[in-house]
């Protein structure tokens, strides 16, 4: 009877678990190595109630003896370790119990503390962490950036050459026009020359005739001649005086 | 005439200017100030000198015959064409731009593409807060801790630390 009573309880369909249900833990590796990446790791750890017993012993204790198993079998247990003394009450219980309390106050009263500021500490290693990551890859895109614009500059070298053609063609159009330049005022410059010298002959030629038919002519007048013209001269003027002293 | 009037192309100077690195302004100065002052040089000069008024000289010059010889010779001169020395390299410098330009950009395009990879390794990244140590030690290789050299802790130089 007894042995066919866990066949027949196993046969039973299990209860609904309605109270507690757990978080989702780590799938363990049961069969052969999987290369899929590995989920992440789990926030908090396992629950536990009261500090100590793991939630999977409740569950696993309910479908068997409900909510209050657990609690009975811990009480129980106790119980009997004191009533047959395999557990005996000495100075050390007292000692421990008051260790125990002090324990458990500090933890209830500064445990939230400290763990917010482990978690400031854990919080800015990865802040640190973070931004060099960022530093590395803003750099990196303005790497790649700067050079794609050095490659665009290096297509422009065609300018360049193009500037340098232009400079060696006009440095020969200037000079080729200069030439020209230059055998024109050349040519202009003599042909200008001696037309000055033609005019300047002529200019010296005529005043040469001038000068030497004065002198011939002043040469030509004859004392004879001279003696003449003087007393016609006086002739002349006392016509005039005596025509000036009748008008006045 | 053949060769004697090379048409200038036209140079966007703006548009070379953009490309101009830093570095190399100067230079670029000393080009555009080279250039405008041989465009300028350039205008100034008429393309054909002035006509020599043959009709004129002819009436005024007594001596007989200077005139006619004067105009024979100058018709018949023919004003040499100054020597291209310089195209030939300007061309061989361009040959030479190109194959160096064409290797600087392979080399870009390698240092590109060597960004790239470190860019798409930093992306692909699992992010900080769900790394274990060793993940971090795969990711920057640099923080592992070298257990050969340094076997007592902390692994590495004090200095380091």
């Amino acid at each position: 009877l007894l042995s066919s009573a866990p066949a027949a309880l196993r046969a039973l369909p299990p209860p609904p678990v309605a109270v507690g249900v757990l978080h989702a833990t780590r799938q363990l590796h049961t069969t052969q190595q999987s290369l899929a990446p590995l989920p992440p790791l789990p926030e908090k750890g396992g629950e536990v109630r009261h500090g100590l017993i793991p939630e999977e012993f409740f569950q696993f204790l309910y479908p068997k003896t409900g909510v209050t198993g657990p609690y009975m079998l811990g009480t129980g247990l106790i119980l009997y370790f004191l009533s047959k003394e395999i557990y005996v009450v000495n100075h050390e219980t007292v000692a421990g119990a008051c260790i125990l309390a002090v324990i458990i106050y500090a933890v209830k009263r500064f445990g939230g503390d400290v763990a917010a500021f482990a978690d400031k500490l854990n919080e800015e290693k990865m802040a640190k962490a973070l931004a060099v990551k960022n530093e590395a890859m803003q750099s990196l895109q303005d790497a790649i950036e700067a050079e794609k614009k050095e490659q665009w500059r290096v297509e422009g070298r065609s300018y360049l050459f193009d500037a340098k053609r232009n400079n060696v063609a006009m440095l020969l159009e200037t000079n080729y026009r200069e030439r020209l330049m230059m055998v024109y005022n050349e040519v202009k410059k003599r042909l200008d020359y001696q037309v000055a010298m033609q005019n300047l002959k002529r200019q010296k030629e005529q005043e040469h005739m001038i000068d030497w038919v004065e002198k011939s002519v002043v040469q030509s007048i004859t004392p004879q001649q001279q003696k003449e013209s003087i007393a016609k001269c006086i002739l002349d003027l006392k016509a005039l005086s005596k025509g000036a002293h009748a008008t006045v | 005439m053949a060769g004697r009037r090379a048409a200038l192309k036209a140079v966007d100077w703006a548009a070379f200017a953009e490309r101009v690195p830093p570095s190399q302004r100067p230079m670029f100065n000393a080009l555009k100030t080279r250039s405008d002052a041989l465009t300028a040089r350039l205008a100034v000069l008429p393309e054909k000198p002035p006509t020599i008024d043959w009709a004129y000289y002819k009436a005024n010059i007594a001596k007989a015959g200077m005139v006619d010889d004067f105009q024979k010779k100058f018709s018949a001169l023919k004003v040499p064409e100054p020597v291209d020395t310089q195209s030939a390299k300007i061309d061989a410098q361009e040959q030479e731009a190109a194959r160096s330009s064409a290797e600087y950009i392979q080399a870009s395009k390698a240092r590109i593409a060597q960004y790239e990879q470190q860019l798409q390794k930093f992306k692909n990244m699992i992010p900080f807060e769900q790394m274990t140590l060793d993940d971090l030690h795969e990711a920057f290789p640099e923080t592992r801790l070298d257990k050969e050299k340094y076997p007592y802790w902390p692994h590495k130089p004090i200095a380091d630390l």
